[in-house]
């Protein structure tokens, strides 16, 4: 009996102390801004990400040769201190800030950009956003590895060891010389190299080959010194195009061209100098800790160049899928700044119009789209692609299914790029539409196949699909069904063409038509409609090479009308921010690529972060 | 407890395998040489029995790999920072399910019949039915909106664990109260107790000392299994108040195709399931004078 109660007592304390182990381990002194960061980030190498969530952690603790201005997106100064852009807009010579230091207190070079680039594009990198960095002048055939190299081209070998004395995760040694010939397939490669007169084959992979005299190498690509980049000298950097690329500027600001520390990932390797006590970097934050799915601090870099920024210490970037949650914790005044919240919430703040100054929706570049699959029947026929587009009531949709003011789209590109005003094409016309499908041959939708829409699993897609199945089916008296799949699945299928129409959308990369358009390019890696058209493709590539804006506006105009014309997708309507922002924090401005620095954000004095 | 582990294990990847779509079905389509890199990299490009000798071998020595998703971090990091959060939740979801659902039980069973036993026995039963996110949406609703005492998510201090360990200890203090006062009845109605009321025994002692140990077996058993669930963190309380635990890692891996996270987790939740079950038929050997340890 006595045993009995000794052991339940020292149970119970032990249990009890576990739990104010775990809770006192937690305790945190609070932020001076705290915002809802969506989901956890993948990763804070940025050579890695392509996320929302990811970029708002980046975009603050690196700073690329540019960065852009929080309301109207211009390029300003960022590590590089001035620019000059050669005539044919092809050549760009950047002037570092001598004053630019990373977060150990070292200063920020042209070399450090060099190596940041080289390993974006390394194959073995596996940076998804590679292809941001392929305007520069061969870069495309250095990231792709041995496609990239031909018989006579300059190439660099890189061995599997390390050059003596080097830090524990360096590059192999580098040997340079003349690629003579590839022999074999993709599996077994064979590189036969001349260097410095001799020529030697290389394999890629662990083991050579010592009978035939083939070396082991860990891969062979096109000499770097042929890549567009080079340092002039510590503080100078020069970059030349391919082609001019009038947003070249405003890409360099954009995390897939950002500075990595040399040093940091040559000690810890990846991943694991991405860890907050690891990490090197040069923005105007850094990272004080990372608890996993909880939450991000950052916090003011000391030797940040700019005195002026950032305004606050301190900022917690939290990690919470519950949309409701978020919502909870900013209607109960714990965080700043939220970027979605239910649809039912939107629509009743909408409607009573009591938080204007919170929130406050504005268009940005995004769209919301169907795809095509013009492979199958009877989606081949451009008849019944246009009935489609013209059955459809898109202020249906945006009135009833997404309700935060979004606008009706009739263009795949989004309303607010200066200079450019879309078409508007495929407006409703339900007699049009059931005349062209009379004439593809389906009177009155009658012999027309099931039709499927396919959607990622979401609330909201879930009731724009029911309404587009709703009004096709009125409209021009076909069947329609809808299906859904998560994520995972869903891409899998649209990549390898399960689908009839499937819900899309596009959010820009930087403000140009450009950036919706040229996925629709022949065999585009986004284009996933099977759909192609060679005068499109050469009005795109037209543009490419066009300097003068108005020329390169007319030639996307061209292009969006063929586009609009053969419908392979269908647009139903631009995307409005969804942000939600406590009246008191200044510097948030709501610009069309949706990107808010933290760095400029500041609280007006006197108002307490929970005033409500 | 080896096999179980281990049939688990091979079930459990060979199904996650089989599902259509990959763990790097990112947004933008990846060029032939990039994927087969990436693929490289996690051994994705090997026949799946090489794959599945490779991933048993790791787990033998302790090390659960990278997860695809969270890029920065090992699984075993995950899970060391996951399980102390949802470890510290579910003590105090016990806990208060322990304390709640024992004196209701031992009300309820020693007035039978009375409208306290009615109420608490109706409490009960509601508390069983209703789902997890509908008390805690209740509770939101009351303690956060209605009246302002606790804050509606977050994780870092002990006024924000209130709520959630209320919620998930809900449905368990219901339990333990029915379970508790069923087996209550059941010591009342024999010879020992009759004994120790003619010896003239206070009510309360009788109640204390003689019938609840032998009433407790029962609420043991059950809490086995309980334990294991909510250390392991319960998802939806996890996610509903934004809450750093196992639960959200394991749902959040099972979504987005994070084969080694989702496998970890399972295998954790495994091992803990059946080591509680071994301390409950160890417990009973403390708590049971009947049960000797051979």
């Amino acid at each position: 009996m006595q045993n009995r109660v000794v052991i339940s007592v020292v149970l119970l304390v032990l249990a009890l102390s576990a739990v104010a182990w775990a809770v006192l381990r937690v305790q945190l002194p609070p932020a001076d801004f705290t915002f809802v960061n969506e989901t956890e980030p993948k990763s804070l190498d940025w050579a890695l990400v392509t996320g929302l969530p990811e970029h708002r952690i980046i975009g603050s603790i690196f700073e690329g040769l540019t960065r852009l201005h929080p309301k109207t997106l211009a390029p300003l100064p960022g590590a590089a201190e001035s620019w000059e852009i050669s005539d044919d807009k092809k050549s760009y010579t950047f002037h570092l800030r001598k004053n630019a230091r990373w977060s150990n207190g070292k200063a920020v070079t042209a070399h450090d950009f060099i190596y940041s680039l080289r390993r974006f594009l390394d194959p073995s990198t596996a940076a998804e956003y590679a292809y941001q960095a392929w305007y520069l002048k061969n870069a495309r055939r250095y990231s792709v590895g041995a496609k990239g190299i031909s018989a006579g081209d300059p190439v660099e070998v890189e061995l599997n060891e390390r050059p003596k004395g080097s830090r524990p995760f360096a590059r192999g040694v580098v040997l340079r010389g003349k690629l003579i010939e590839k022999e074999g397939d993709d599996d077994h490669r064979v590189f036969i190299v001349e260097i410095e007169g001799r020529r030697h084959k290389y394999r890629s992979g662990d083991k050579g080959d010592l009978n035939q005299g083939i070396a082991p190498c860990k891969q062979v690509l096109l000499d770097f010194h042929e890549v567009g980049v080079r340092a002039i000298d510590d503080y100078t950097l020069e970059m030349r195009l391919a082609d001019p690329t009038p947003y070249w500027l405003e890409l360099l600001a954009y995390h897939a061209l950002l500075p990595v520390n040399r040093e940091c990932l040559e000690t810890y390797g990846s991943p694991a100098w991405t860890q907050a006590e690891h990490i090197v970097t040069n923005g105007p934050y850094r990272v004080a800790f990372r608890r996993i799915r909880d939450r991000v601090r950052l916090v003011r870099n000391n030797y940040y160049w700019d005195p002026e920024r950032p305004k606050l210490e301190v900022i917690d970037a939290l990690a919470i899928n519950s949309q409701v949650t978020v919502y909870n914790l900013f209607a109960t005044g714990k965080v700043d700044w939220i970027t979605d919240a239910p649809a039912l919430v939107l629509r009743e703040l909408i409607k009573t119009g009591a938080a204007k100054k919170e929130f406050n929706p504005q268009p940005y570049l995004g769209t919301y789209y169907y795809l095509l699959n013009t492979n199958r029947k009877p989606l081949d026929d451009v008849r019944v692609r246009r009935a489609l587009t013209l059955a459809l009531n898109r202020e249906e949709i945006t009135r009833t299914a997404t309700g935060s003011g979004e606008v009706p789209a009739h263009s795949l590109v989004p309303l607010g790029i200066p200079g450019y005003t879309p078409e508007r094409f495929g407006k409703e016309d339900v007699q049009e539409a059931q005349r062209l499908l009379a004439e593809a041959g389906y009177p009155n939708g009658r012999g027309f196949p099931k039709l499927e829409i396919l959607y990622n699993t979401h609330q909201a897609h879930q009731t724009i699909a029911q309404l587009v199945r709703k009004q096709w089916e009125k409209n021009l008296g076909i069947t329609v069904s809808t299906r859904n799949e998560e994520w995972g699945s869903y891409q899998t299928s649209i990549r390898k063409f399960v689908f009839d129409a499937a819900r899309r959308a596009w959010i820009a990369d930087y403000v140009d038509p450009n950036s919706h358009l040229d996925m629709m390019v022949t065999d585009g890696e986004n284009n996933n409609t099977g759909w192609s058209n060679a005068e499109y493709d050469k009005l795109i590539a037209a543009a490419r090479a066009e300097t003068d804006e108005a020329r390169r506006f007319t030639l996307f105009h061209q292009a969006e009308r063929i586009l609009m014309d053969e419908v392979p997708i269908v647009p139903i309507y631009y995307y409005v921010d969804k942000n939600q922002v406590r009246s008191s924090v200044r510097g948030f401005y709501r610009n069309p690529l949706d990107q808010h620095p933290l760095s400029e954000l500041s609280r007006a004095p006197e108002m307490p972060a929970d005033a409500r | 407890m080896l096999l179980t582990l281990w049939v688990v294990f091979t079930t459990s990847f060979f199904l996650m395998r089989a599902v259509p779509g990959g763990p790097f079905d990112s947004d933008r389509k990846l060029d032939g040489e990039i994927k087969k890199n990436i693929e490289r990299r996690y051994h994705l490009d090997e026949p799946l029995e090489m794959q599945y000798w490779r991933e048993l071998r790791n787990y033998l020595r302790g090390d659960l790999g990278y997860p695809y998703k969270l890029q920065d971090h090992t699984v075993n990091g995950v899970i060391r920072e996951g399980l102390p959060v949802s470890a510290a939740l579910g003590l105090l979801a016990l806990a208060f399910a322990m304390s709640l659902g024992l004196v209701a039980g031992i009300t309820s069973a020693t007035r039978r019949g009375s409208p306290a036993d009615v109420m608490l026995m109706t409490l009960a039963t509601i508390g069983i039915a209703l789902p997890n996110f509908v008390v805690a949406g209740l509770a939101i609703l009351c303690f956060v909106f209605l009246i302002p005492l606790f804050p509606a998510a977050g994780w870092g201090s002990f006024h924000q664990l209130v709520l959630p360990a209320l919620c998930l200890g809900a449905p368990h203090a219901a339990d333990v109260a029915r379970i508790t006062r069923t087996s209550m009845l059941d010591v009342f109605s024999q010879d020992h107790i009759r004994t120790a009321r003619a010896k003239g025994l206070s009510r309360a002692r009788v109640i204390w000392c003689h019938a609840l140990p032998g009433a407790l077996l029962p609420v043991v058993s059950y809490l086995g299994p309980a334990t294991a669930y909510v250390l392991t963190g319960s998802l939806v309380i996890e996610q509903i108040f934004a809450i750093p635990g196992l639960g959200s890692h394991f749902v959040e891996a099972a979504l987005q195709r994070d084969y080694t996270m989702a496998l970890g987790c399972v295998m954790l939740y495994t091992v803990i399931l059946s080591t509680m079950n071994l301390l409950v038929d160890l417990s009973y050997a403390v708590l049971d004078p009947r049960v000797e340890l051979k």
